[in-house]
């Protein structure tokens, strides 16, 4: 069990590409704008200017296709299911049958229904795929403190909240290592971490767990006294070492994004909606 | 508000357990249905709530949330109404049902004090002792159900509501593999909790 060698946190994809180098508050900004966009889509037009609009960020972001669409991949047993189950159990009271199987009948609104909602899911992946490719999680974590920053003055620590999230992920990887050497001294002991049925293997988890959780307290509390003995006091006058700068480029992409949007809205409002 | 140190960095490091968990694939256990898996991620969500109460456990589960957004298991996770915001609910549940649960219970220990004793008197020596390990630990167990619980059943509701799955299979799937979640973290939680309880410099400041 080698357990830290394929821990991949965020899959970016490291390019040189104009999306890569977007400030990060513009890419988190453009994918809340295309995620909230996407739960208000309801038509087959609506989709099409969204698969047009993604396949163009594809293509300058520089991510071959078929390594958006590899990512996919694992998805496909779920979304296959979720299509058949709405296909045949979703009803609306004057819908034409498409035809019928056992005691199961497919409508014309099932399909439609579960046409929409695979897409939607299809393309929300899509979105959150291409933000965490084109964008290290260093970057999206000083983004997301940036873009925080005006909610101080409702009293939201949103500096401290950001802090909370990169120790979270400075300490996966120690956890990681901590972990493993814990399952192989459990393992060095005969514990057998695959076989049995799933009571016994859940049994075999537990002391697992214990030691993870304690030497992760443990940590915790030895984190707490160095931050405290150095004077730790929260984001209030923190200055960084560096600065996200908005550059030329960034005025271009929300140029984009608010006219894509301004399109989409209009759309979405005149088209009617399928279902 | 303000957060003290102590708990950015046991909200920070109960997330890192959180992702740990999910990128291992060790927080999933492998349950007889056709739909794979049940999870035990969520379990440092409900031990943040309990043991540094709903602040910690509503930071927890949105380092839970966003992480389940951003590296969907699950297609329907790709949606942050499914993924992230019940995500938030979890720890903050824990801590309510385990404070509440705590209260009444030292009410009913205080008030009951000579009956019990009694009853214990009369007890086969065996059977007090074995009773004796389950004191106090009711709280934690209701926490833990509780947690898992809300986790259950609002990301399923969510995914009924949104429209991804119909009803009679988000009820089936929740009872399929809620059920198992919901007794091993209930177990889980008591089991971490007097272990961390053992090496933690403060008594229960929650």
């Amino acid at each position: 069990m080698e357990l830290t060698k394929n821990i991949t946190l965020g899959v970016y994809l490291p390019g040189t590409s104009i999306i890569h180098h977007l400030d990060p508050r513009t890419k988190i900004i453009a994918a809340m704008v295309l995620i909230v966009l996407l739960l208000f889509s309801r038509s087959y037009t609506t989709y099409s200017l969204i698969f047009l609009f993604t396949a163009i960020i594809v293509l300058f972001s520089g991510i071959p296709p078929g390594y958006v669409v590899r990512g996919l991949k694992p998805m496909l047993p779920v979304l296959v299911i979720m299509w058949i189950f709405q296909l045949f159990l979703f009803k609306t009271p004057d819908t034409t049958i498409l035809f019928e199987w056992w005691i199961l009948e497919a409508t014309e609104a099932g399909l439609h229904m579960a046409n929409l909602i695979t897409l939607r899911v299809l393309f929300l992946f899509t979105v959150t795929t291409l933000l965490t490719l084109t964008t290290s999680v260093v970057n999206l974590t000083d983004g997301l403190e940036s873009l925080l920053k005006p909610l101080r003055m409702i009293g939201l620590p949103s500096q401290e909240l950001v802090m909370t999230l990169v120790i979270a992920l400075r300490f996966v990887l120690i956890l990681a290592e901590e972990l493993e050497k814990i399952v192989k001294a459990q393992m060095a002991r005969g514990v057998a971490f695959d076989q049995g049925n799933f009571i016994q293997k859940t049994k075999k988890l537990f002391p697992v767990f214990l030691p993870l959780f304690i030497g992760a307290f443990k940590r915790a509390e030895e984190l707490i006294v160095a931050m405290e003995s150095r004077s730790y006091t929260g984001g209030k006058g923190r200055t960084k070492m560096k600065t996200l700068q908005m550059s030329r480029a960034d005025l271009a992409a929300a140029v984009v994004i608010v006219t894509y949007s301004i399109i989409l809205i209009y759309v979405i409002v005149t088209v009617e909606p399928v279902i | 508000m303000n957060l003290s140190v102590r708990k950015i960095v046991i909200s920070g490091i109960l997330g890192a357990i959180t992702i740990l968990l999910a990128v291992t694939r060790l927080g999933f256990i492998p349950v007889p249905t056709p739909a794979g898996h049940a999870t035990i991620i969520h379990v440092p969500v409900i031990l943040g709530g309990i043991l540094e109460g709903p602040v910690v456990g509503l930071i927890t589960g949105a380092i839970f949330g966003l992480f389940s957004f951003l590296q969907p298991g699950a297609p329907f996770f790709a949606d942050p109404l499914v993924s992230i915001l019940p995500r938030l609910f979890i720890g903050i549940v824990a801590y309510l049902v385990y404070f509440l649960t705590k209260k009444v219970d030292t009410v009913v220990a205080h008030t009951f004090e000579k009956p019990l004793l009694n009853i214990k008197k009369k007890m086969s020596p065996g059977i007090a002792g074995a009773l004796s390990k389950f004191n106090g630990i009711l709280p934690y167990l209701l926490g833990g159900a509780f947690g898992s619980a809300t986790n259950t059943v609002f990301v399923l509701g969510m995914v009924t509501w949104r429209g991804y799955l119909p009803s009679e299979v988000s009820i089936s799937i929740g009872v399929l593999h809620g059920v198992p979640e919901l007794i091993v973290a209930a177990i889980l939680t008591v089991i971490l909790v007097k272990g961390i309880q053992r090496i933690r410099p403060t008594e229960d400041k929650a």
